[in-house]
């Protein structure tokens, strides 16, 4: 089997050799700190799959339209802080971020900030017709695109509904906006969803295959959605219907979506919409992959659901976590990995042991790319 | 309750920032003290908030108007506060720890113990361990709230209260934790008093370590 059938088949219970070795990434200051600990100089994130022996990097298979913003903001050094500086994103947002570690960046301003801002800097640049959105390439890879025999898994961008108005505005603007101009929030969830199908709906007329899709949302914390379930049922459903609709008459049935913190408020919202694939599954002191099968049966498709602390903890616990979830693996419509990108606090050792663990429980040694480090 | 208590309670729980404001003056207006509207309109409209919040009755976004209105009427309130000299219930450090920008989750608990009745002292993100400890020393703060969201920035919640120690005062506050990555076994690993899951239980918390 190749990849890409190999990830198929493990999406749709289907039999298969093995399961898929991957992982999400890891955190910008992991692979420095692992080089301090044994890890070849030459490995980047580029390379670090190859290296690693994993199968491919989820990362690299997106392939399509560009669904966000064209053009993007002009991305400018706004002031330099010493270890933080302040920046303006290509999305607009003001950000405060630091130079010496990897931290999720704080939001410090706000280009979109009410309806008139939203109309002169946002909407125009969510023009679906916008001839940029296609990749200078598309053409070109249009043939392999076709292919229904390719090796390689190519997922369409699907964009973002929530996630990507909370980068715009910040967490609290967007969530006072659902109260204060709840016609401004509608408009702005409803042009992007326009967006993300128009899209979508051009690179499947151009009889691309697409395996999958992908979205991104984030609208969770931990404590739960950063949306009230009434809200996103009233708001955000009917869109993700009629894009997992379009997607699912072309026959692309695997729909992820990316969203960190405690999902299981909306994660049952996501199903009953046709958003069947959950990523990267952050554990936190909340979830379980086993228990998300149990509550909501073989519809739920995951991806992640490793815990990250279990990774910086004692080697015992690293197998007795892979033995744990290896029924659920040999179920299928699960390919496990870190819960997110692998942080440093991860010792490179640590890692090695957990991949040869996935290896021999996961991977079942056959068929796997060799990983040079167990050469 | 006296009608315009009511009035304003509704207000704050419905996240009516304007009326919330125009309430909290009438009730003044009409006499009643500022302790009294503070205490029975204001502080228990936010515990019904953070209630709504831990059943699921309430998201961020209503737990965000509801803590605007508030402060709308708090606003108000404080120059009457500080004139009768009604105190606090206690005075809380909260910052994000060394290395974490991220400080949704502090703003969050910030505005919750505001709402019941605490004193806050927001020293931001990104703070040392030496920032904690100056502010204990200058402002005799009884409870510091440590938010981490990164794993990689939890240790510096240990390194804070090793520095409490180091000065002496780790007797004289009380240490609670909270963020995405923590666990109650981690915290009671690093030597904190308390953990808490979200903005309205680190309310219980804070006043729980005070009681």
């Amino acid at each position: 089997m190749n990849h890409r059938q190999r990830f198929l088949a493990t999406m749709h219970y289907q039999p298969r050799d093995r399961c898929p070795i991957l992982d999400f990434g890891f955190w910008d200051e992991t692979l420095p700190a692992w080089k301090q600990q044994g890890l070849p100089d030459w490995v980047t994130h580029e390379n670090a799959h190859t290296y690693f022996g994993m199968d491919y990097s989820l990362e690299h298979c997106g392939y399509s339209l560009h669904v966000g913003l064209r053009p993007g903001f002009e991305w400018k050094l706004i002031e330099d802080r010493g270890d933080t500086e302040v920046v303006q994103q290509e999305d607009g947002a003001r950000v405060l971020r630091s130079k010496v570690r990897e931290t999720i960046p704080r939001h410090v301003g706000h280009l979109l900030v009410d309806r008139p801002s939203w109309e002169q800097h946002y909407k125009p640049r969510l023009n679906p017709d916008d001839q940029a959105r296609f990749p200078a390439d598309w053409e070109q890879r249009l043939p392999w695109l076709r292919n229904p025999n390719r090796e390689e898994l190519v997922a369409i961008g699907g964009g973002s509904l929530y996630g990507w108005l909370r980068d715009w505005m910040g967490m609290e603007k967007v969530s006072t906006t659902v109260y204060d101009d709840p016609a401004l929030f509608e408009e702005m969830v409803t042009t992007l969803a326009d967006c993300s199908y128009a899209c979508i709906e051009k690179a499947l007329q151009s009889g691309a295959k697409y395996d999958a899709c992908s979205m991104w949302e984030d609208m969770a914390y931990n404590a739960g959605p950063l949306l009230s379930p009434k809200h996103f049922k009233k708001y955000l459903m009917p869109h993700y219907r009629r894009v997992a609709g379009l997607l699912h008459s072309y026959g692309v049935d695997i729909i992820w979506l990316d969203c960190d913190g405690n999902i299981d408020a909306l994660l049952p919202l996501w199903l009953e919409a046709g958003i069947n694939c959950m990523f990267p599954l952050e554990i936190g002191i909340w979830a379980d992959p086993l228990k998300y099968r149990r509550q909501y049966g073989k519809g739920l498709l995951m991806l992640g659901g490793f815990d990250k602390h279990i990774l910086a903890g004692p080697k015992e616990g690293i197998l007795r976590e892979v033995e744990r979830l290896t029924p659920l693996v040999e179920e299928g419509g699960f390919i496990p990995f870190c819960d997110h990108r692998v942080p440093p606090d991860v010792p490179f050792d640590h890692y090695l042991y957990y991949l040869s663990c996935a290896r021999k429980l996961w991977g079942k040694e056959t068929g796997l790319p060799a990983a040079q480090w167990s050469r | 309750m006296e009608p315009i208590l009511k009035e304003v309670y509704d207000s704050i729980l419905e996240g009516k920032q304007k009326i919330a404001a125009v309430k909290v003056q009438e009730a003044l207006d009409a006499g009643i003290s500022p302790a009294t509207i503070l205490d029975d309109a204001l502080v228990a409209a936010m515990a019904e908030v953070g209630r709504l919040f831990e059943e699921g009755e309430y998201y961020v976004p209503e737990m965000l108007i509801a803590a605007r209105a508030m402060q709308a009427g708090l606003l108000l309130l404080k120059p009457q506060l500080v004139k009768a000299n009604i105190k606090s219930v206690g005075k809380v450090i909260a910052g994000t720890v060394k290395g974490d920008l991220h400080d949704i989750g502090k703003n969050l608990v910030c505005m919750m113990l505001e709402g019941a009745a605490f004193e806050i002292v927001d020293l931001g993100t990104d703070v040392s361990p030496e920032k904690f400890v100056e502010a204990v020393k200058g402002t005799g703060a009884n409870v510091i709230a440590l938010s981490a969201l990164l794993t990689t920035t939890m240790p510096n919640m240990k390194a804070t209260i090793e520095a409490l120690k180091a000065a002496g005062l780790r007797d004289k506050v009380k240490v609670m934790v909270g963020g995405a990555p923590l666990t109650p076994q981690y915290a009671k690993e690093i030597g904190a008093d308390g953990y808490a899951a979200d903005a309205s239980r680190a309310v219980a918390l804070a006043k729980s370590l005070l009681s």
